[in-house]
């Protein structure tokens, strides 16, 4: 696939790059990426999605630096993470699924500082950006608190302000949400959303509810990029969610079997007023 | 078996500065071949509440009765046995070096013949649907195969109830709803489940009762539809779509899984 | 989920908690050496009296203290046993079969648990009064001049950080595994020493390879976070060194010089 696909936003080059990326696990029979190419431009929201295996966590290693590419070439802000990781990685900042092993330091603080110390920040700028970091997740007052004591989505939030503190452009989200519970997952959502704007991100995870606002969807199954699509297309497309083993959330699963736009329609209050609206004015599809 | 629960209350740590009441008053009764779920955000006591059920956690104050008889006087081998609890995430437990091996310690550690072990082993893992794992190692695995092994494990044992511990986190939707349709499996099979769950709609789907916690006391007990139809704000996206078309439609009704929802939904409009 | 830092921290704010941890490291080190520079029981009297002082000024509870001092009683007894029963020297005191007690041998029991007790004392008001975080700190600041010869001092340091921070996520893991397992039959109070130990086994193959997991999770998320090393770091936390703390150390080496000539 070299066309970047439907509703990208227009005008400037790519934050991120791959062409014909290709990478194996060593020992491994089957690739774990194969050929894979797409582009994200500054200011996209693009979820990725697909079964377990398919590839999407090695694509976030690739991307940042961690695994390098077989073959193919990426560039993220214009440069390699196989080459120059430590520069792509003040600009790409990662969140990793499992909320308790990205937390390295005793207190909260010192946690969401780790980053802007690797990055040779000087004391005096660093007080001003954990302060800011740690407002835009919520956990004022929770500077000093250790990290067992806190809950998976209060964790979560600090890992984020870890990575918001360096000021990256470009955030990759690596299943932020899958270990947490309804809780949990709401609280980072919301901290996440209020980020969009400003952000180039990569959302990878396995609940769709949470891409409704994407610009677009990609689909990694056994290593390959199936499909590039628009949430609407992509949500609407049975065969395509049967085969890559992705499930509809309740609300919008009903809206679907009701013949009503399932990307619109993600909540409660959505899904009732549609269903009225559509009694009242009596049409039918 | 009955499992009840009576006027269970828990204090972790009493008498120091740590202490922390974490069940009030809690009773429930788990009747023979049901799906109980329970149901509580972070802090509600599920987690407490369960370890209680197979006496990991003995009551501060009340008692844990199996069949009208005082689970304390009964041997606790017994009870584990016919008492299964699968806690979260329970791959972290796995540690033989096959998965056959890790899934036999339950029966070998009843004392069970290494025959009668062996085809217990066999027996879980199909109803799992893992028996091609059997010789594979458990750190070799995926999370989704983990966690079958981890409850094969416990389900050797034949136990009269299985509790389950969030069996569904970090899994991925598809995944998840195999589980569920075991659990409605193992129902069907005599065993009686008891489901802890964050997850409402999950609960929606198998649940013949509900007792829904709330910071260690039973906020409401009853079947899925009393109790989640009572709190709308804090149900199952089924109840909450239906409960806002109440006001519009008061003939709606009270459906509670999908497909009864989406029936109810599709006569609504006249289809 | 309460919490306890590492077992012996007691936060409270003192003069003492709130000098600077590379002070009071290097007159706890400082401290160890001169005790044993000291050779008689007043020396050391004296300068248990300094010390019940600075505990009193670290407003850390005696009951709290005591119990720091709790594992090495049986030491002490065993000390002072010993020394009592078969040291010679001075006036024989008591006779008993075999057994003869001498003053000498009261009198060298008496120093040696004193000594003891002391050490114990030093090392426990360390670490009551300076914060684990503060301790490594301290520690990978004393230990940088050695970075000249290839001595891996903020590695070190990094690596106390990363313990003091899975040490309470690993019991709580070692506490759920061991649900699981007895959940499952196991029991780990039955049989000899022998099976016992080989009951943990399902507890610790578990622990020990999540260990590994999560020491494989970490390391991906710091290197994710732009982690290389000690090179080109900079530091969130200050240490300042300040008036107090030089006068803590020279005040720790007066002490003992009297100690000593005493």
């Amino acid at each position: 696939m070299e066309n970047p696909g439907e509703g990208t936003r227009p005008g400037g080059s790519f934050a991120v790059s791959c062409e014909n990326v290709s990478f194996s696990y060593p020992g491994s029979e089957r690739p774990a990426l194969s050929e894979v190419s797409f582009g994200l431009r500054p200011g996209e929201y693009v979820g990725v999605v697909g079964p377990n295996g398919g590839g999407k966590s090695t694509l976030v290693r690739l991307l940042n630096g961690l695994l390098r590419p077989d073959s193919g070439h990426i560039r993220v802000s214009d440069r390699d993470p196989a080459t120059e990781p430590f520069e792509v990685r003040k600009r790409l900042g990662v969140l990793f699924q499992n909320p308790d092993n990205g937390l390295v330091a005793p207190f909260v603080e010192d946690d969401v500082a780790f980053g802007l110390e690797n990055l040779g920040v000087a004391r005096h700028e660093m007080q001003g950006r954990v302060a800011r970091a740690i407002r835009a997740v919520g956990l004022e007052g929770y500077e000093r608190r250790e990290p067992d004591t806190l809950s998976g989505g209060e964790k979560q939030r600090v890992a984020l302000a870890g990575i918001l503190a360096t000021e990256p452009e470009i955030l990759v989200l690596d299943e932020p949400t899958s270990m947490l519970d309804t809780a949990g997952r709401r609280e980072v959502l919301r901290y996440l959303k209020a980020l969009r704007p400003e952000k180039t991100v990569l959302h990878v995870t396995h609940h769709l509810e949470e891409l409704t606002g994407a610009d677009r969807i990609l689909v990694l199954n056994g290593g390959d990029l199936i499909a590039d699509e628009t949430p609407e297309r992509f949500l609407s497309d049975a065969d395509l969610l049967r085969e890559n083993r992705l499930v509809l959330p309740v609300v919008p699963r009903l809206a679907l079997e009701l013949g009503l736009p399932p990307t619109r329609l993600s909540t409660p209050e959505e899904l009732a007023e549609a269903i009225l609206a559509r009694a009242e004015s009596g049409t039918r599809t | 078996m009955t499992l009840e629960l009576k006027d269970v209350s828990h204090v972790y740590a009493p008498g120091t500065p740590f202490e922390v009441e974490a069940l009030r008053g809690v009773s429930l009764v788990v009747e023979p071949g049901e799906v109980l779920g329970i149901v509580g955000g972070t802090g509600s006591g599920k987690s407490t509440l369960v370890k209680h059920m197979n006496l990991l956690l003995t009551p501060t104050i009340g008692e844990v009765l199996v069949d009208g008889v005082d689970a304390r006087s009964l041997k606790k081998s017994e009870l584990r046995r016919r008492v299964g609890l699968v806690f979260q995430f329970p791959e972290s437990a796995l540690f033989a070096p096959t998965v056959e091996e890790d899934v036999a310690f339950a029966p070998r550690q009843l004392g069970l013949h290494e025959d009668e072990a062996r085809e217990r082993v066999r027996e879980s893992l199909r109803v799992l649907g893992a028996e091609e794992l059997a010789t594979r190692a458990p750190f070799a695995l995926s999370g989704g195969e983990k966690r079958r092994v981890a409850i094969a494990g416990v389900l050797a044992m034949k136990p009269e109830v299985l509790i389950l511990d969030e069996p569904t986190a970090g899994l991925d939707p598809a995944t998840r709803q195999d589980l569920l349709a075991l659990i409605l499996g193992l129902r069907e099979a005599g065993i009686s489940v008891v489901l802890v769950s964050h997850d409402l709609d999950e609960v929606a789907e198998v649940a013949d009762r509900v007792s829904a916690l709330h910071e260690g006391r039973v906020r409401a007990a009853g079947t899925p539809a009393e109790v989640f139809y009572r709190e709308p704000a804090q149900a199952p996206a089924t109840v909450q779509v239906v409960s806002l078309l109440k006001g519009s439609r008061p003939e709606i009704g009270a459906p509670v899984r999908f497909k009864e929802t989406l029936e109810t939904l599709r006569a609504l409009r006249g289809v | 989920m309460t919490s306890r830092s590492l077992g012996q921290f007691y936060p409270v704010a003192s003069p003492v908690h709130a000098l600077d941890p590379r002070a009071k490291i290097v007159a706890t080190a400082v401290f160890v050496v001169g005790l044993f520079l000291i050779d008689s029981t007043v020396g050391l009297l004296f300068v248990a009296a300094s010390l019940v002082a600075l505990v009193a000024m670290s407003r850390i509870p005696a009951t709290t203290f005591l119990r720091l001092l709790r594992p090495v009683l049986l030491i002490v007894a065993l000390t002072v046993l010993i020394q009592v029963l078969f040291s010679r020297g001075g006036a024989t005191l008591v006779e008993w079969g075999i057994f003869e007690v001498h003053s000498g041998g009261l009198r060298l029991g008496i120093f040696l648990a004193l000594r003891i007790l002391l050490l114990v004392s030093s090392a426990g008001l360390l670490t009551a009064t300076t914060a684990p975080v503060a301790l490594t700190d301290g520690i990978e600041d004393l230990l940088s001049p050695l970075k000249r010869v290839r001595f891996p001092a903020h590695e070190v340091a990094m690596m106390m950080t990363i313990a003091l921070r899975f040490i309470p996520t690993l019991g709580e893991e070692a506490e759920k595994i061991k649900g699981a397992q007895a959940a499952r039959g196991a029991d780990f109070s039955e049989g000899g020493p022998l099976r016992r130990a080989r009951s943990l086994v399902p507890v610790l193959v578990p622990l020990t390879v999540g260990a590994f997991r999560r020491a494989d999770e970490l390391a991906e998320a710091m290197e994710s976070r732009g982690y290389r090393g000690g090179e080109g770091r900079t530091r969130f936390r200050e240490l300042r060194f300040r008036k107090q703390d030089a006068l803590a150390l020279s005040i720790t080496v007066l002490v003992l010089l009297v100690g000593i000539l005493l």
